[in-house]
Parts: C-alpha cells; sequence; structure tokens
C-alpha cells in the first residue's frame, strides 16, 4: 500500500500494461489496478498545488525540467511496456483517486493500449529555405522599358514567385506526408512550429508523427527517399524519435 | 553525399529539442483532469512566454511587431501591474533567458 508522503501527491505519467518488469524503474511507483498500472511520482505539493502552479508554469527551467522528466519517464516505461502517454498535470492527492481515475477510464486505456503495443511514434519534419526554393522556380525576364517599368515588373514578379514559392511548399509538405503516411500505421500532421519556436531562419513546412511497427524501417527509408528528391527543391527533413506515443494516445473515430 | 546525409536525425541518444517535447507533454497525450486542476490559460500564458525564451533577440523583435498587439494574454497586460511596457518586460525575459537583448533600437529596413 503506498500513500503519497504528507505535503505530496501522485503526478501520473502514464499508464501502461502491467509489467512486472516495471518494477525496476527508478525514481517512480506504480499503482495497480486489474491489468494497468499508473505510473506515478510523489511530487512536493508546494510546488504542484493549485496555488503554485500557474507561477511555475511560467518559470522556464522549471517548465524544460519537468517536462524532460515526464518525457524521460515516459520513455524508460515504453522502452519495457505498452504505455498511453498523458497530458502533463494529472496530479491527485491520494491513491485511491488514482485507483478510480484507472478504474473509471479502463476502456479507453486498454484499446488504446492495444492499438499501440509494439508500435513508436517517430517524428518527421520538413524545412523549406525559400530563397533557395524561390531560386527553382524560374527566372527574371525584365523587358526594355523605362526604368519605372522595369521596376514594376521585377515587383511582380517577386510577389509572384513568393506566391509560386508558398504553393510549391504545400505541394512538398503535402507530398511528403501522404507518402509517409502510407508506410505508417496512423499518421498525424500538427501545426508547423513557428520561427519565433525553432530559431531557425528555414520554415517548418510539415510537422507530422508517424505511428511505426517498432523496428521497422520503412518510414526511414521513406524519408531518406524523399530528403534526395527534394534537395534540389532547398528543403531538408529532420527526423525525431522514437517517441513514446503522444500523439496517438486519444481515441480516433 | 549519400541520402542519409540529407536527413537531420535527433531523439534516441540525443536530447531531444525542447520545442518538441513540450509540444507533446502540453498539447498530445490523454487528457486527465486530476484531483489538482491546471488553468490551461496558465499553460496558455506559458506557451506565449515560451516562445519568445527560445527565440532569437531578433526573432523576438520581428515577433514585437507581428504578434504583440493581436495576442489577447499580451494586449491584456500590455503594461504590467508595475506600469512597466512590454519592451521592458521583454528585455527582462531576454536578460533572463541569457539572449542578446533588444534595446529598443529601431529596426533597420521594413
Amino acid at each position: 500500500m503506498i500513500e503519497a508522503p504528507a505535503g505530496t501527491a501522485w503526478y501520473v505519467y502514464g499508464v501502461a500494461e502491467d509489467d512486472p518488469t516495471l518494477a525496476r524503474l527508478e525514481g517512480v511507483e506504480l499503482i495497480r489496478d486489474s491489468g494497468l498500472t499508473a505510473v506515478v511520482r510523489a511530487v512536493p505539493l508546494e510546488e504542484y498545488d493549485e496555488a503554485a502552479l500557474p507561477e511555475r508554469l511560467n518559470d522556464r527551467d522549471w517548465l524544460e525540467r519537468n517536462a524532460r522528466a515526464h518525457e524521460d519517464v515516459l520513455q524508460e516505461v515504453a522502452a519495457v511496456t505498452a504505455v498511453v502517454p498523458l497530458r502533463f498535470g494529472a496530479i491527485y492527492r491520494s491513491r485511491d483517486q488514482v485507483l478510480g481515475m484507472l478504474d473509471e477510464r479502463a476502456g479507453e486505456f486498454r484499446s488504446t493500449l492495444e492499438r499501440v503495443r509494439g508500435h513508436v511514434e517517430l517524428g518527421v519534419k520538413a524545412w523549406v529555405d525559400l530563397p533557395s526554393l524561390e531560386r527553382t522556380l524560374g527566372g527574371d525576364e525584365v523587358a526594355a522599358g523605362s526604368a519605372g517599368a522595369a521596376y514594376l515588373q521585377r515587383r511582380r514578379q517577386e510577389q509572384e514567385r513568393s506566391r509560386q514559392a508558398t504553393a510549391r511548399c504545400a505541394e512538398l509538405a503535402e507530398e511528403a506526408h501522404r507518402r509517409l503516411s502510407e508506410v505508417a500505421v496512423a499518421a498525424v500532421a500538427n501545426r508547423p512550429q513557428p520561427r519565433e519556436l525553432t530559431g531557425r531562419t528555414e520554415a517548418m513546412v510539415l510537422n507530422g508523427a508517424y505511428l511505426v511497427r517498432s523496428g521497422d524501417d520503412l518510414l526511414r527509408l521513406e524519408v531518406e527517399r524523399l530528403a534526395k528528391e527534394h534537395s534540389s527543391d532547398g528543403v531538408e527533413y529532420e527526423l525525431t524519435g522514437p517517441w513514446p506515443p503522444h500523439n496517438f494516445a486519444e481515441e480516433r473515430t | 553525399m549519400s541520402s542519409r546525409d540529407l536527413v537531420q536525425s535527433r531523439g534516441g541518444p540525443a536530447p531531444a529539442q525542447l520545442a518538441d517535447v513540450l509540444e507533446r507533454i502540453l498539447d498530445k497525450g490523454i487528457v486527465i483532469a486530476g484531483d489538482i486542476q491546471i488553468n490551461l490559460l496558465d499553460i496558455e500564458l506559458l506557451t506565449v512566454r515560451l516562445r519568445l525564451l527560445v527565440a532569437s533577440a531578433d526573432k523576438a523583435r520581428e515577433m514585437g511587431i507581428d504578434w504583440w498587439e493581436g495576442d489577447p494574454f499580451l494586449s491584456k497586460g500590455g503594461r504590467d501591474g508595475n506600469g512597466n511596457s512590454i519592451d521592458s518586460r521583454l528585455r527582462a525575459l531576454e536578460e533572463k533567458a541569457g539572449l542578446p537583448t533588444s534595446r529598443g533600437e529601431e529596426d533597420e529596413g521594413q
């Protein structure tokens, strides 16, 4: 019987299929109920109660530390057994409440575990260097005439190139997502991260997540093919993961 | 160049980028309303600030043009309780994040 020590609460990282190997994980506790295991850790209420959390959430160091800890725990669990990742911040004051949550949502957890068992999530991002892409879209033909007319024509050509570049980006991203979806069990195209967040000069045009069979190499090979085919368009690909199945935890109908 | 060289690879043993981790931890995964409730607005505010903190100073300045004004969280608090402007708060955040600060100079060009 475990109960959170005084001044602490249970933070739930994910719900895993029961597996004896989970007991070897360090720094976490397991709360079990009929084949499901909540992977939890006692966290201090002075950081995690309603009064303290808003400030903590806006403390970048605190947030980074705790978000990475959340991810690390899920990675460790995923290395052992199937797990349903929970979103940041499922916190309970007592063990009974965790058990109640497991019981209440047992059906949903079981069907998700069934779906993600033996699979991993891979992330694929595509980056476009817009100046390079625009250069592939044909050269300028400046007509003879006055300087003013030539200027206007150049402006029009620039606008047209920029419009074409945007259309080409969408086309490349759609093609990539379609081809990657074909070699994945499930696929999600997330909103590309803004430049402000990535800190890169290239624009992110694809931010996809793909559920693939663990050890399956097809998606990686397809990313390499895409990278080769699209490199002349100024597109680079980035593969991340394997991740626990964050993007595939929710039931989709 | 082999096609493999064209693909950057992150994850596994290399530390994942914070943005990728936060996107997954804060925006994905099953939502369980715990006994202690997190106010989603708090997280919204946090992601807005986070964008600032991870951006370079130049990018942050560009952003100042784009979305400071339209952002309900930030425009609502255009001045904080101490009468400090967004600019000075931005500088404080930049300093905290160890970024070169934007000392309010005008952007060259348009």
